[in-house]
């Protein structure tokens, strides 16, 4: 009677018994243990970075039921991911792809293995993007986490053509953007106190990731650091119920990939820095049209002795590309910065009194 | 030509149909629950929970043992009272009786089969809604699971169970009947007691023989 149905339910826990020899269960926090993934069968495994609270005596549990311990290769919290390393091991990789192919609709499955067995939970992709601006505060808290001050993104009038001196009306909106930022510093260095008693990291979980898979399966406790797995069994991304309230994310494998790369050869992620402080404004008609984009980045504060104070940027610089990559907002600017790119002098297009120049800023280091 | 989303759809609808006819409500006086047929000369399995007695006695509401003022309506629309033959708070079962012959009945299967990552359908009342239909796949079982008491056997479901689905029961893809809806621990993961649980309570309860399906 029913073909069809038998066979995709026979079919997805079959995949779930084979996926599942790749999920190990991660002992790092007081409370519930969380999941992780083999990487290489040489020992590398990949969890969530807010289920490892502590850095050592970690525990890792085998499909086989055995236990081995693991030391951990270094944290990421932007993408939420840390690598960890277990010696000795029987350790079975699973098949990683990327997620190009992935599209919204497609039948994934979230794997967990919290207890001794590993455990499955259905749903579709929600949305595959870039973006995560759907969500004010988690954009907030993103902005906070670097450094930058964070605000409202109000409605800033164009600026006047013929650019500077600045008209009063745009020098007000800009005094008012500096207040608003300084206000948010404020707010923000209160909230990481706050945060900082909460977690033993000290640190938000709110990441900042230029690519994610979402969806709808449930994060059933312990899931965190999961497999998301697709109908032909292929690991498709790192699962975390941290990067966004109520919202199921998966980092993706090249993501994952790029950070296990970095951690393995340096121990931790370089954050790009540039010491500025900006918000984005609507660009004149005339430059946008030049520019082929609507808004840029107002520079609201420069830091002295910054990256951006060595090259040259001055305050009320509108920045319109970054290595000429062009940057609308300031997710655009953070996730090129994210991108490895410490000590790499990189050509900055900024606006200053209505006319476009170029300058070459040497990216530094978030300490 | 329907294509395969299509037959999807189609076969899960065949399991729900089937599944209605052993589908019934337990009222005990205040509130509903669901409940399955077990054997069709009368024997019908719900929680415990739905079949107790409700009690005021200072704050709140408690249950005091089996309630004796139980209702079961049929999928026909047939109205019973039931006689409480076993009653078990711990497992959190109970076996009812009532006096009909020839009921529908679903297949009994084994849940000592059910794996993490298969489909499984729910049938109760939600919120007092007859017959509502909800699916997906089982999360995992075991008698050790995250935010659930250690010592008993439990399914691990993520589908939507509500309040009125308790009693009901739970199928495969193939129709057959591998576990009672029992509690949510959040709107995304609801419990099942195994089948095989229910069949060492009827056996315990009622004789060597009465588990088994005849």
């Amino acid at each position: 009677m029913s073909d069809v149905l038998k066979q995709v339910s026979d079919e997805m826990a079959q995949m779930v018994e084979t996926a599942g020899q790749s999920v190990v269960r991660v002992e790092a926090r007081r409370r519930l243990p969380a999941s992780g993934v083999v990487w290489s069968a040489d020992g590398l495994i990949v969890t969530s970075h807010h289920v490892v609270e502590r850095d050592e005596n970690i525990t890792i549990g085998l499909p086989n039921g055995q236990s081995a311990s693991a030391t951990l290769v270094g944290r990421d919290p932007n993408t939420d991911i840390a690598v960890l390393r277990v010696k000795d091991a029987q350790l079975t990789a699973p098949n990683w792809a990327g997620t190009d192919d992935l599209r919204v609709g497609h039948l994934v499955l979230a794997l967990g293995r919290p207890g001794q067995f590993v455990q499955a939970t259905l749903g579709v992709v929600s949305s595959l993007g870039g973006d995560i601006s759907e969500d004010a505060e988690a954009v907030e808290d993103v902005l906070i986490m670097r450094g930058f001050p964070s605000f409202e993104i109000p409605d800033v009038p164009p600026m006047p053509p013929g650019g500077f001196p600045m008209p009063p009306m745009a020098r007000r909106s800009l005094e008012r953007a500096q207040e608003r930022a300084q206000r948010a510093q404020e707010r923000a260095k209160g909230r990481g106190e706050r945060r900082g008693r909460r977690w033993s990291q000290g640190g938000s979980f709110a990441g900042r990731f230029e690519q994610f898979v979402q969806t709808d399966v449930a994060m059933y406790p312990g899931f965190s650091g999961g497999p998301l797995v697709d109908a032909a069994g292929q690991i498709r991304g790192i699962n975390s119920s941290a990067l966004m309230r109520g919202i199921s994310l998966a980092i993706p494998t090249p993501v994952v990939r790029r950070v296990v790369e970095t951690l393995q050869s340096h121990g931790r992620m370089r954050q790009g820095y540039l010491g500025i402080g900006a918000q984005p404004a609507r660009l004149t008609p005339a430059l946008a049209e030049q520019f082929k984009q609507e808004t840029g980045l107002l520079l609201v504060s420069v830091e002295p002795d910054s990256p951006a104070d060595k090259g040259g940027l001055l305050l009320g610089d509108v920045i319109i590309a970054v290595d000429g990559v062009m940057v609308r907002t300031l997710e655009e600017l953070l996730a090129l910065l994210s991108g490895n790119r410490v000590g790499a002098e990189v050509p900055v297009l900024v606006v200053r009194g209505g006319q476009s120049q170029e300058l070459l800023v040497t990216i530094g280091e978030r300490k | 030509m329907a294509n395969l989303l299509q037959q999807l759809n189609a076969e899960m609808s065949g399991v729900i149909e089937s599944g209605w006819r052993s589908l019934v409500r337990v009222g005990n006086g205040e509130g509903a629950g669901a409940g399955t047929i077990w054997h069709k000369d009368g024997l019908i399995i719900t929680n415990a929970h739905v079949a107790a007695k409700r009690v005021y006695r200072g704050w709140g509401r408690r249950t005091s043992g089996a309630s004796q003022e139980l209702k079961v309506t049929l999928a026909d629309g047939r109205d019973f009272m039931a006689k409480v033959l076993a009653f078990d708070e711990e497992n959190d079962l109970a076996a009812l009786a009532i006096e009909a012959n020839d009921l529908p009945t679903i297949e009994v299967g084994n849940s000592w089969v059910v794996r993490p990552g298969q489909w499984v359908l729910a049938l109760g009342h939600p919120w007092g809604v007859h017959g509502a239909a909800t699916s997906g796949i089982v999360i995992g079982k075991g008698t050790s699971l995250p935010e659930m008491p250690p010592g008993r056997d439990w399914i691990a479901l993520s589908l939507h169970l509500r309040p009125g689905h308790s009693g009901g029961p739970l199928l495969d893809a193939d129709g057959k009947l591998i576990g009672i809806n029992t509690m949510i621990t959040g709107p995304d993961v609801g419990f099942a007691i195994p089948v095989d649980t229910v069949k060492s309570f009827l056996r315990q309860a009622l004789g060597a023989r009465s588990g088994e399906v005849v």
